[in-house]
């Protein structure tokens, strides 16, 4: 792990949603330039994590930080980047238009963030396009390019890779890549354990608490088993993984 | 507050409806369609002519009486036909002979109290036959009093604001257009609102710097933009008319409704939009409570009939129950269309109080509504 200050911290971070603690006093620093691995089954309380770190959910305890601000702050959303489970864009728009009203959302001024932000997950040439003609493959990158018009330091992914096909998604983890290489800070989650070995550094993650944490070869010899999949069953104690 | 968000935020609402065809033709083509055919049934509809049977127990003056019906009802291409009893007017009110049947009694003539002349329908179109019932009864009181030798006077009828006018649109109309404003920007706003929430649009937009504030605003100036051309087009074909001359073998027409205003268009256009503004909080508002587009339907009968039914639209305000009264002073449509008609009818301008007030009880109301529809976004969120 790099020594650097953390981009991402979560302090205590707790969230109680009546009888159900959905996160659980979690304590964690995530560095700058990484890609962070949040891994569990559904219900897990990946998305609500998320959600408390970006200021979306009010925490019951403890508190977030991202690039160096508590949340939640306004102002500091236009440094964040979010992709949302679902794909979060306007179907009666067009690729442009989507990716320019996030950007103006976002403070960006100009198109040239914009044209990258569409570079970058191919989609330059269907500017103009409807969305809602466009295939669910191609909607997703979108829907993350629309979190990258404003070239944001730190990049929340909620399971962006649902519902895509192999090649796609192969693809998606070309684009995580090279945004962490160019300094991004990436908090990726997933109920996949197939992709938990693309990331930097892992977190497991049931019930509302990190059950294990490390790079794929640390949590594999943490666990003493082969695979992740393995690894997680053992470390949480259940056999419920969704894969 | 940001304008450039908010500029954003409200090209991306006209950017949507603009591609919305489907929503395009509610907001303009529908109203058109439903007010045109308003006004053809109300300035259109036929009298219903009065085919009678009567029973006549009261001998000679029920002669008398006879007579001048007959006459007055065949004048209105009517009839009258007698019959020897109740079972016969009866039987011929059922098998389709007669619309109506009249018992003349025996006291007819009789000095003291007095006499009952009995009507019979069928009683399966109550409110069609009402209209026969008044039409015979005004024939019936001239034939009576002819038949007595008395002249009914003539009755005239003044008005301090306006003309009376026999186009029932004059009063029908401000109140259907404030309505119809109402109906199709509410609608319009709450599924798209709706849709911002259940697609997660509104949860990824909440994850940007954009306030709840300016999501509210932009939203209500994306839709106000749309509300203004529908009243702008809805006031041009109820007040416009615009004679068409015949052409090769299409015969000449009038195109736009005509309906007479005593005051400023522009002053009615205001009233509206100011009502449009409060349609899009509550919009908004609604949506929070709805999970599907059905929902937002749902509510119709809940927010917008009982408004429509105690607005003025349909009943007067002054007809309703003395206990529902109260409840008028609660109904955002209530202002509007008293203030529409005080626009229209009396002609008011700005100085009138009564306009001033329903102006600032529509303003207030939609600043109501969009300070609670603001709360009801990011409602978890610090």
């Amino acid at each position: 792990m790099s020594s650097a200050a953390p981009a991402i911290r979560a302090v205590g971070l707790a969230k109680r949603f009546g009888p159900i603690q959905a996160v659980d006093h979690v304590t964690f620093d995530l560095a700058p330039g990484r890609i962070y691995g949040l891994l569990g089954p559904n219900g897990s309380g990946k998305t609500t994590l998320i959600r408390l770190l970006t200021g979306l959910a009010r925490p019951t305890a403890g508190h977030a930080e991202v690039l160096g601000a508590r949340m939640p702050s306004r102002a500091n959303l236009a440094r964040i980047g979010y992709m949302t489970q679902s794909d979060g864009i306007y179907p009666a728009l067009t690729v442009m238009e989507n990716a320019r009203f996030f950007a103006a959302a976002y403070g960006v001024r100009g198109t040239d963030a914009v044209r990258e932000a569409l570079e970058v997950v191919e989609l330059a040439d269907r500017a103009g396009s409807v969305t809602g003609t466009l295939s669910g493959g191609q909607r997703r990158r979108l829907s993350l390019a629309c979190a990258l018009t404003h070239r944001p330091p730190a990049l929340f992914l909620d399971e962006p890779t649902v519902g895509i096909d192999p090649l796609l998604r192969v693809q998606f983890w070309g684009y995580f890549r090279a945004l962490a290489e160019a300094g991004t800070t990436i908090l990726v989650s997933s109920h996949v354990m197939d992709e938990a070995d693309r990331c930097d550094e892992l977190m497991f993650i049931r019930s509302g608490r990190v059950i294990a944490r490390g790079s794929g070869a640390e949590v594999r010899a943490q666990a003493g088993t082969e695979d992740l999949e393995q690894a997680f069953l053992k470390l949480g104690g259940e056999a419920d993984v969704t894969r | 507050m940001s304008l450039r968000r908010l500029g954003a935020l409200f090209r991306r609402v006209v950017q949507e409806i603009r591609r919305d065809r489907p929503s395009l033709a509610l907001l303009f083509i529908a109203p058109i369609l439903v007010i045109g055919l308003l006004t053809f049934i109300l300035r259109e509809g036929v009298t219903p002519t009065v085919d009678a049977v009567l029973v006549n127990e009261a001998g000679v003056p029920g002669d008398v009486i006879a007579e001048a019906l007959g006459n007055a009802l065949e004048e209105e291409d009517g009839s009258l036909s007698e019959v020897s009893d109740k079972a016969a007017a009866e039987a011929a009110v059922r098998d389709g002979g007669a619309s109506i049947a009249i018992l003349l009694p025996e006291d007819l003539a009789t000095p003291g109290s007095p006499p009952t002349v009995t009507l019979i329908t069928n009683g399966l179109d109550l409110s069609g036959e009402a209209n026969q019932i008044a039409a015979l009864q005004k024939a019936l009181v001239a034939s009576i009093a002819d038949a007595a030798g008395m002249h009914l006077p003539t009755v005239e009828h003044e008005t301090v604001y306006g003309t009376p006018s026999d186009d029932p649109m004059t009063n029908f109309a401000p109140a259907i257009v404030g309505f119809f404003t109402y109906f199709f920007v509410y609608l319009l706003t709450g599924v798209s609102f709706l849709r911002e929430r259940t697609g997660g649009t509104l949860e990824r937009l909440m994850a940007t710097p954009v306030t709840r504030g300016e999501v509210v605003i932009g939203y209500t100036l994306g839709f106000v933009l749309f509300a203004i051309l529908q009243v702008a087009i809805l006031m041009t074909w109820v007040l416009g008319e615009v004679d068409v001359p015949a052409l090769g073998p299409m015969s000449a027409f009038s195109l736009g409704l005509g309906v007479v205003t005593a005051g400023s268009p522009l002053l009615a256009f205001a009233v509206v939009v100011v009502l449009a503004l409060g349609a899009v909080s509550l919009g908004i508002f609604l949506s929070t409570f709805a999970r599907t587009e059905l929902q937002i339907i749902q509510f119709i009968p809940l927010v917008l009939v009982p408004q429509f039914l105690l607005s003025g639209v349909l009943f007067p305000v002054s007809s309703l129950p003395e206990i529902i009264q109260p409840l008028v002073k609660l109904m955002p449509l209530n202002y509007a269309v008293d203030g529409l008609r005080q626009v229209f009818v009396r002609g008011a301008d700005l100085g009138v109080p009564e306009l001033q007030l329903d102006l600032l009880v529509l303003a207030g109301v939609a600043v109501f509504f969009a300070t609670i529809a603001s709360f009801t976004i990011r409602r978890d969120v610090a």
